[in-house]
């Protein structure tokens, strides 16, 4: 060896001393090489000249600028000290869960991401709602980290968000101080799903003997458990089996949106309701009887137009045709409107003809209407078929005369303690105000909900419990299914199960209190000896244990009885609802998909998605009705005149001495001389996102002889306009299309009523048939679409080679929407936004139509002018082959993948919005302002409902982000990337397993959200693939297939089935 | 040199000036204080200049979600704005290159303010393309230039970057153009100059010393300035109007545009050239300059560019309608009959009926009906461009997402914010330079109107100091 002295050289120069080198080397860090070379000569010559003085004000320029820019404090980056075994960061861990927020019920699978729950999915393994999720569901995830979450035990100030900070210990004793063995406890709460909960409260009850449970529901079924209390011994929902029902009756139930279980009915319903073919198609028929149009009203063949009174008389019209039919006793029955009844005539005949195959569900909360509507199925043979009781639902269990007789006990100064938790009566009964004032006259009142509302207000003490996402639990939504909750997090915050509470309070021997998650070890302990005995497939307590965790759910055997029908129909009879006559103002009140009874109010992505009919957001709107008389429309109060401009009118509606201003909206399909409004806002107390939304309609609720809560009012009055609103939160004009006339070529209605909106009806966007005429539809679908196919091929860009070169190779992504499978509960939506980061831009913002969504879901009109069909249409970005966006863009921010997706480059993006004026679908998104604080400039984020710390400013809201998706910043363009980043993980996983891209490696976003299965994504180019089966249907086209942009996405067209002698009654 | 014999022809430069009449004429706006009227107008420009910035900042600092564009309507006023101040000036560029390249000697008295205008509009022009970005701090992307960002470059398959092309070169252009006639005028202030001033035109005038050499040089390059610039009079509104003609949105996507937007230009370009003249012949005095006779002949060009843009909107509806295609029907009928049906209205009644009263010769050459009818023009262009874009827009393929616009104050504010920035600049302009081209009106001074013998023939001096 001879280089001993470890030097490092880089040549043979180096070792020889080469005057040429040494120089070199010298200069090596003194000059810029670039410089030096360029300029050799001039720079031994003169010194610097103006080719050197360029470049040096370039280098200069250029380093101020590095220097000014570089500056990136990076902050709170903490790696793991000792990284937990289940976390491998940048890859996503499921959990099985269960969404549970009163009567609410959804299998979950939550993913996480560095251990924070980041988005929900459905669990498929679960048979209630087999995979499926509602927008309720998939929004949950955000209120985990809901910045108004109250943040610890404590006294409660009145009327304030605050509470006065205390330990859990201090609150424990205070509790007890107060407690005796004789005390008057009442524990006020909504369905309670899980029987370990209620397995608690029993030890509580045994330890306190004088306590109740009282069970309320704020938009309640009670009048069906007491119905079937009645007529057949058990107070219980029935299992209803939609999929098994070839004519479906619902008279005001919401079933697919919000009536106790709708994922599952859903489900059931679209497998009936779906077209595959037109040869040999066969669907159910549903009939709608309602006064507004709700969102299962919009998917029913026929709409039976009533006036919410007339619903008793319309289901003892309906007995009594069927009982002629099929020789039951007929009923003294009020009289419905003549229309009502003719059609319900035809309606009964259907339901006869498919006796033990037909279904007629109510969502009347009136115990003699259910009895009828009892008596109906039974007649018709579906107890046993389409109704069993074997699994009956769990999921309304509240008796709405208990919380009544809570309130006169209150009021009698004999309760010494409430609790409330899990209901808001304060806020959500008919009556609030006595429930309010009755609270005065309670000594100790305790608030264990995590979320202050306006019955927590009135309290004494919070104790605060977990978020579902950070708590152990359980759930039987049904009669033998049952699944558990377990945590995805730690708490957030210093909050306690409010099991866990409760059994501390009982002094529960059986809830070991040094254990590091006491409730957990209640909950498997009562799992593994109660629940262990009912399976038969697990011995052992452990391995049963670990693989209902796993599973999520679990079945179970239980008995149940054999059920007899023993109904009173006459008695019942005498117990509904009168219809009120006369011209007076009915109003019917709603429950909506995303804001329900007023519990999910404060969920900002909830608020921002429309409603599927009224297409608002943000609040509470009156939906009055639209007359037409073959020529000219008229609008009730004649609102509505400026509303495809966005403005309205508002109107004063009064009941009493009640009195709320409203926006009015005209809206198709409602019965004349009726008006609508939903349920759930106008909350008081709320976080800030719920805050100055909408209005209070539970005050219009009324109670029936029964102490029912009836959700309409009779005898309202409706003003004038009062008030005009330049700008509403309405994400569609009321522009529809396609409406018949009765002459042959469908008309707009639109047309007519502003004589200049033109003709929507030839256009490609909806395609639409009846059944009895699906065979020719098809054959006129194919023709269009070849010589569609003909035009296009007209080009001089030779488009078939490059698809051949590049679209056919590999993967090629699509995607499968049926429209007469979607049913618009706009679950699809919000995963989109939990998924994408989607940002929330609060009602201004969504007024000027400056929404974010990547997916949204359209809706349609066609057929009667006043009492239309409706079609939901899923709209995203529809990633053509032939983009228009693509080539307008200057800077090539948005181009073509070879996998045929068209991809954002955010980072490229300058805001030119040109893509956006120049897609035919209007999918693309601009970032008008800042809406996710990630801009250059500090300070101009927009607040979405007035906040001081603006939404998602906040490190806790945050957390809800999607790692793997860019949050955008302000000023450039977003749009739907057919979830891009699940395509890589997918891709990634099956590299890294060394096998072939499965299909069920990548399923978007809203595809695994839907209940209904209307969305299928896949690989076009798997000719074997889910997608490749359902792209081979003569009823599928592509939305403006004309135009040459070659879009990914192919819909199914809307299929009804309607009977057309019932829609020639008038 | 041998003057054309023209016994009917009038002089293009009334009042019998003398070359030194001219001079003083044109120069002592540049060296006496302005008056009254002038600086209350600048005072105004400034003003709603500064107001204007105030409105750019406010659209930088917070976002484009300060105006009424939505996610239907990208576009609207910002565009509206741009597609109009370009067009405006068009008429500096077609008065200055094509009229050269005719030979229409009655251009000189106009040429030298509508070239400035031109420069003036369409750096208000310039200015929209770049603040409607969402990301304006990234504007350099759109020039193809070596870059560390890959190097990513720009898509040349973008008509906006065609209009980048196009409206950078069409102002260079210009630019050149207006300074190369400005030359020869800049000497004569200077030698007129005293002091500080002197020194300033001295080095604004290049050191001309009107050697015939210098002439010869400055005719030649008038020449190929005149040669480079006349087609830009056609590709650069050309190009403005492949923003919207390459797209797919019907009532965009037409191959009628390129004609029907230059046409649209040199009409909305002359009014403004009027509007312009009218109120600067009358403050600074030079009537004999520009002339009723210029005022006639821009007229003419208006209604002759009126009408054709009168033709190609009923050409549009026409076309529409024989496309038998629903898309296209519909986006014409809510044109005319939709929710934004009075601004078709206006533009109509603005671009396509009132331009026609110019075929009466009275009106032609009467000067406050042509100054009204240069505003309402102005109008009415604005109108069409508003109604190709925002009301198209309105209302595309899917009705689910058909949306209404309208202005917000800070939209507003920019606009009146442009109308500043040229008044200011403009009125900056006549008190610095010459507004009429002094060796250019010179030139012509005799070789149009001395040999006249008609009526008014001896109206003046001008056959004595002919000699």
């Amino acid at each position: 060896m001879k280089n001993n002295n470890q030097e490092v050289w880089v040549g043979i120069s180096d070792k020889t001393n080469d005057p040429e080198f040494l120089e070199a080397a010298s200069k090596e860090f003194v000059e810029l090489p670039i410089v030096d070379t360029l300029s050799k000569e001039e720079a031994l010559d003169h010194g610097s000249n103006r080719r050197d003085f360029l470049k040096y004000l370039g280098f200069g320029l250029g380093a101020a600028t590095l220097a000014a820019g570089c500056d990136v404090p990076v902050k709170r980056a903490i790696p793991y000290v000792t990284k937990p075994d289940e976390i491998v960061p940048g890859v996503a861990t499921y959990y099985a869960s269960s969404f549970v927020n009163g009567g609410d019920y959804c299998a979950i699978l939550v993913k996480t991401r560095e251990g924070r729950p980041i988005k929900i999915e459905g669990n498929p393994l679960s048979e209630v709602t087999k995979g499926g999720t509602n927008a309720r569901t998939q929004a949950c995830v955000l209120s985990l980290y809901d910045t108004n979450r109250i943040q610890g035990p404590g006294k409660i100030v009145a009327n304030e968000m605050q509470s006065e900070k205390m330990s859990w210990a201090d609150l424990d004793t205070a509790v007890a101080a107060k407690l005796t063995a004789t005390s008057q406890i009442r524990i006020v709460t909504g369905t309670i799903l899980s029987p370990t909960t209620k397995k608690a409260i029993g030890e509580f009850v045994a330890k306190f003997p004088n306590t109740k449970v009282v069970t309320y529901d704020a938009i309640s079924s009670s009048a069906i458990l007491e119905a079937n209390q009645q007529s057949f011994g058990e107070k219980v929902i029935p299992d209803y089996r939609f999929d098994k029902a070839k004519v479906i009756v619902s008279v005001g139930a919401d079933f697919l949106g919000t009536w106790i279980s709708p994922i599952e009915y859903a489900a059931d319903y679209a497998k009936n309701r779906k077209v595959a073919k037109s040869k040999g198609a066969k669907m159910s028929r549903h009939y709608q009887v309602e006064s507004g149009m709700t969102m299962t009203g919009s998917n029913a063949d026929h709409r039976i137009l009533i006036k919410p009174s007339e619903q008793g008389a319309a289901i003892a019209t309906l007995y009594n045709e069927v009982a002629a039919k099929t020789g039951g006793t007929s009923i003294n029955a009020p009289k419905v409107n003549a229309k009502a009844a003719k059609q319900l005539s035809k309606v009964a005949a259907d339901l006869v003809s498919a006796k033990g195959a037909s279904l007629v569900v109510s969502g009347s909360n009136n115990v003699g209407e259910q009895n009828i509507v009892n008596a109906i199925n039974s007649l018709l043979g579906n107890y046993g078929s389409t109704i069993g009781f074997a699994n009956a639902s769990m999921q309304r269990q509240g008796i709405d005369a208990e919380i009544q007789g809570l309130i006169r006990e209150m009021n009698g100064g004999s309760v010494d303690a409430v609790f409330v938790m899990g209901a808001n009566p304060a806020f959500d009964l008919p009556n609030s105000n006595a429930f309010q004032a009755a609270m005065a006259k309670v000594g100790t009142k305790v608030f264990f909900d995590g979320l202050m509302n306006e019955t927590g207000s009135l309290c004494d003490f919070a104790a605060p419990t977990n978020h579902f996402l950070e708590s152990w639990g359980d759930a039987e939504p049904k009669r033998g299914h049952l699944s558990l909750i377990q945590p995805t997090i730690s708490p957030l915050f210093d909050t306690r199960q409010v099991e866990e509470t409760l059994l501390r309070w009982a002094g529960s021997a059986n809830l070991n209190k040094n254990a590091d998650q006491p409730y957990y070890e209640y909950l498997k302990a009562s799992w593994t000896t109660e629940v262990l005995g009912q399976q038969s497939g697990f011995a052992s307590g452990q391995a049963f244990w670990d693989n209902a965790l796993h599973d999520g759910v679990v079945k179970v055997n239980r008995a149940s009885n054999e059920i007899v029908y023993a109904g009173d129909v006459a008695a019942a009879a005498g117990k509904i609802n009168q219809p009120v006559a006369g011209d007076g103002v009915e109003l019917a009140l709603y429950e909506t998909v995303n804001i329900g009874d007023g519990k999910y109010a404060n969920n900002p992505w909830l608020q921002e998605l429309p409603d599927p009919v009224l297409r608002t957001a943000w609040g509470t709107y009156l939906s009055v009705p639209i007359s037409y008389d073959g020529k000219n429309y008229t609008t009730f109060r004649n609102v509505g005149d400026d509303n495809q401009k966005g403005r309205g009118e508002k109107l004063d509606v009064t009941r009493g001495d009640y009195t709320q201003r409203v926006t009015a909206l005209p809206q198709f399909g409602q019965m004349p001389n009726t008006v609508s409004m939903s349920l759930g806002n106008g909350r008081q107390i709320v976080g800030q996102n719920g805050k100055k939304i909408g209005s209070d309609t539970f005050p219009y609720c009324s109670l029936d002889k029964n102490g029912n809560t009836q959700y309409y009012a009779a005898g309202v009055e409706v003003s004038n306009i009062v008030e005009k609103v330049s700008a509403i939160p309405l994400v569609q004009y009321f522009n529809t299309m396609g409406l018949t006339s009765g002459q042959k070529k469908d008309f707009n209605v639109d047309e007519d009523i502003l004589a200049f909106q033109g003709s929507l009806t030839d256009r490609t966007v909806i395609r639409r048939t009846n059944l009895d005429k699906i065979e020719e539809f098809a054959h006129d679908l194919k023709e269009e679409r070849s010589h569609h196919e003909h035009l296009n091929d007209q080009t001089l860009y030779p488009y078939e080679a490059y698809k051949k070169d590049f679209y056919d190779q590999g993967h090629h992504w699509g995607m499968f929407i049926d429209l007469n499978a979607c049913v618009g509960c706009g679950a699809c939506s919000v995963a989109c936004m939990a998924e994408n980061n989607v940002p929330v831009v609060g009602a201004e913002q969504v007024a000027a139509h400056h929404g974010m969504e990547w997916l949204r879901i359209d809706r349609y009109y066609f057929g009667d002018v006043e009492n239309p069909s409706t079609v939901y249409q899923p709209m995203m970005c529809q990633h053509c082959d032939n983009a228009p966006c693509e080539n307008v863009c200057p800077v090539a921010a948005t181009n073509h993948s070879s996998e045929g997706l068209n991809q954002m480059t955010y980072n490229r993006c300058i805001g030119t919005r040109y893509c956006a004026n120049n897609c035919p679908y209007k999918v693309r998104r601009f970032n008008w302002l800042d809406y996710t604080t990630a801009d250059i400039f500090p300070g101009n984020q927009f607040p979405i409902n007035g906040e001081e710390l603006v939404h998602g400013a906040d490190n806790l809201t945050r957390m809800v982000l999607n790692p793997d998706v860019t949050v955008r910043s302000r000023g450039v363009i977003e749009k739907c990337s057919f979830c891009v980043q699940r395509i890589q993980e997918g891709k990634l996983t099956a590299k890294s397993e060394g096998r072939k891209l499965n299909e069920n490696d990548v399923k978007s976003a809203c595809m695994t959200a839907c209940p209904t299965g209307a969305i299928t994504f896949g690989d076009t180019n798997d000719k074997k693939g889910r997608l490749a089966e359902k792209l081979d249907s003569d009823l599928n086209y592509i939305v403006l297939e004309e135009i040459n942009v070659r879009s990914s996405v192919t819909y199914s067209a809307k299929v009804t089935n309607k009977d057309e002698s019932v829609d020639a009654i008038s | 040199m041998s003057a054309p014999v023209a016994p009917v022809r009038l002089p293009l430069v009334e009042g019998g000036k003398s070359y030194h009449d001219i001079t003083e004429d044109i120069v002592s706006p540049t060296e006496n204080a302005p008056g009254t009227a002038w600086v209350i107008a600048f005072l105004i420009s400034v003003v709603t200049l500064g107001f204007g910035l105030f409105c750019i900042f406010w659209t930088i600092y917070m976002g484009i979600g300060t105006w009424g564009s939505n996610r239907t309507i990208g576009w609207a006023w910002d565009i509206t704005n741009f597609v109009w101040w370009i067009g405006i000036g068009h008429a500096g560029t077609l008065i200055s290159a094509i009229l050269l390249l005719f030979r229409q000697k009655w251009r000189t008295g106009v040429n030298r303010a509508a070239e400035a205008m031109t420069i003036f509009a369409v750096m208000c022009a310039g200015l929209f393309p770049l603040i409607h970005m969402g990301r304006i701090w990234l504007a350099n992307f759109i020039f193809p230039y070596p870059n560390t960002r890959g190097p990513l470059w720009v898509n040349f398959n973008s008509p906006l970057l065609w209009d980048v092309f196009a409206i950078s070169t069409y102002f260079t252009v210009s630019l050149l153009f207006w300074y190369t006639g400005l030359v020869p005028d800049f000497a004569t202030v200077r030698d007129r100059a005293k002091g500080i001033r002197k020194r300033i035109y001295a080095f604004l005038a290049f050191g001309w010393t009107g050697k015939a050499k210098h002439w010869q040089r400055w005719e030649s390059l008038s020449l190929v300035l005149a040669g480079i610039a006349t087609p830009l009079v056609l590709s650069v509104h050309t190009i403005v109007s492949f923003d919207f003609a390459t797209s797919v949105i019907p009532g965009w996507h037409t191959t009628i545009f390129p004609p029907y937007f230059v046409a649209g230009a040199i009409f909305s370009g002359f009014a403004m050239v009027l509007t312009l003249m009218i109120i600067t012949r009358k403050v600074l005095n030079l009537q004999e300059y520009i002339t009723v006779e210029h005022i006639e002949s821009m007229n003419k060009v208006i209604v002759a560019t009126g009408s054709i843009v009168g033709v190609a909107y009923l050409t549009e509806l026409f076309v529409s309608w024989y496309s038998g295609y629903v898309y296209e029907q519909f986006a014409f009928y809510n044109r005319a009959a939709g929710i934004y049906w009075w601004s078709y209205f206006g533009m109509m009644l603005c671009n396509v009926i009132s331009p026609q009263f110019f075929w009466i010769k009275k009106l032609r050459r009467n000067i406050t009906f042509t100054f009204f009818m240069s505003i309402f023009i102005n109008i009415g262009m604005w109108f069409e461009r508003f109604v190709i874009i925002a009301t198209t827009l309105a209302r595309d393929y899917l009705p689910s997402s058909w949306s209404y616009y309208m202005p917000t104050w800070v939209e507003v504010g920019i606009f009146v914010g442009t109308m500043g920035l040229f008044f200011t600049l403009y009125l900056i302009f006549t008190r610095v330079a010459p507004v009429v081209a002094i060796a250019e009106v010179k030139s012509i001074l005799k070789t149009a109107g001395d040999q006249y013998i008609g009526e008014k023939a001896n109206d003046g001096d001008h056959k004595n100091s002919a000699h």
